[in-house]
């Protein structure tokens, strides 16, 4: 076929195609019915819940949706060619280094015998196996509603989808956990989010090539 | 290319038309091993990557750099494949070697492999459009389907052909 020929084929396909945006928003939003259902039914919130958000513990959904938020603008960013990244980045960085800062001063002031202390518990298991599964229904979207972008890094594009599913599911999965420690928050938060990170940095290359 | 993705098709053909021998600079530039219908099989790559990838440019921003990325991204991934692929195999030399002397330097090889890949009734409509420079309202008539029916025919065949020159170049 000559490439005129081609191009007259191209140009007479005029369907509209949808915004990555736009499938981005809506996939999450069926991601995210998913995964609250599957929470009401297996885990359901702490029963001093109401206290819980009307207190500084309340930081523990609202870093983890901030984080949502902005590492979704980072992602939807990096598919559209062309588009500068580094606003978006510089904030995401920004909102990542504040919670291990605050991992940094707590350690300093407890000791490595009170990280010891803190994740001596069973919430332990519980948080690194809840939170990847929670995540699971997101991160597929995210990489669903991405792969109709055009990523020129599929590697940063997967690992950035990790980071919105898996603090989606941490903002879910902080509504049952009774834990409120910092130190025990944030390193374990910490290490089930960068679990499903490194899960969508290796799933990226796979289903984000084009 | 705001027109285009409105769905006027006279503006995106002209648009598409201009770009193209910019495009077959780039890749002649690059792959001068590949032989004359090599690089306009990768030119056509490209130009179906900025087709399918339409939506990702967003009308507040300038053309050129979004262009210039989808462009660049496909020809380097396309050469790297391609690259392997003929190394490791002589056929696809000698195939290069004699496409090279071929009579129309504009023929790419690889799209008719795609096209006859496709099912019989997507291939027409394809053809029809590009070989036979008909309008969807002819197009319809002929093969006795509704215009939109044609139209929907088309995007799919499209996004199958980027599919299948995917998994042809790996």
């Amino acid at each position: 076929m000559r490439t005129e020929e081609l191009i007259s084929a191209l140009a007479a396909d005029t369907l509209p195609r949808q915004p990555v945006g736009w499938r981005m928003r809506r996939a999450m939003l069926v991601a995210t019915a998913i995964s609250l259902t599957a929470f009401a039914l297996f885990w359901g919130p702490r029963p001093d819940i109401g206290a819980a958000l009307g207190s500084l513990t309340m930081l523990k959904t609202l870093v983890p949706l901030l984080l949502l938020v902005l590492s979704m603008a980072f992602a939807l960013a990096l598919a559209h060619p062309g588009q500068r990244v580094t606003g978006h980045g510089a904030a995401l960085g920004a909102m990542l280094a504040l919670p291990l800062a605050a991992f940094m001063i707590a350690l300093a002031r407890e000791g490595q015998a009170g990280l010891v202390e803190s994740l001596s518990t069973r919430s332990l298991v519980i948080c690194l196996l809840s939170i990847p599964a929670l995540a699971l229904p997101l991160l597929v979207a995210m990489l669903r509603a991405l792969s109709s972008g055009a990523s020129l890094h599929p590697g940063l594009s997967g690992a950035t989808a990790g980071l919105v599913a898996g603090s989606g599911a941490a903002a879910i999965y902080s509504l049952y956990c009774d834990k409120d420690m910092m130190l025990f928050v944030l390193p374990a938060y910490g290490t089930a989010i960068a679990g499903v990170v490194l899960l969508g940095a290796w799933l990226g290359p796979r289903h984000l090539r084009w | 290319m705001r027109a285009a993705n409105r769905g006027d098709a006279a503006a995106y053909h002209r648009l598409l038309t201009a770009i193209t021998p910019l495009l077959r600079r780039v890749v002649q530039a690059r792959g001068a091993a590949l032989g004359p219908a090599g690089c306009e099989d990768v030119l056509q790559d490209v130009l179906l990557a900025i087709h399918s990838k339409r939506h990702t440019w967003r009308e507040d921003a300038p053309l050129r750099p979004w262009l210039y990325a989808i462009a660049r991204h496909k020809v380097v991934d396309v050469f790297r494949a391609r690259g392997r692929r003929v190394e490791l195999s002589i056929d696809d030399f000698t195939e290069a070697l004699a496409a090279q002397t071929g009579p129309d330097p504009t023929d790419g090889r690889d799209m008719e492999k795609v096209l006859g890949k496709l099912d019989p009734r997507a291939a027409e409509i394809v053809r029809a459009f590009g070989l036979k420079g008909e309008t969807t309202a002819e197009t319809a008539a002929r093969l006795d389907m509704s215009e939109g029916a044609v139209r929907t025919a088309l995007h799919r065949a499209l996004k199958s052909i980027a599919r299948l020159r995917e998994r042809m170049i790996e």
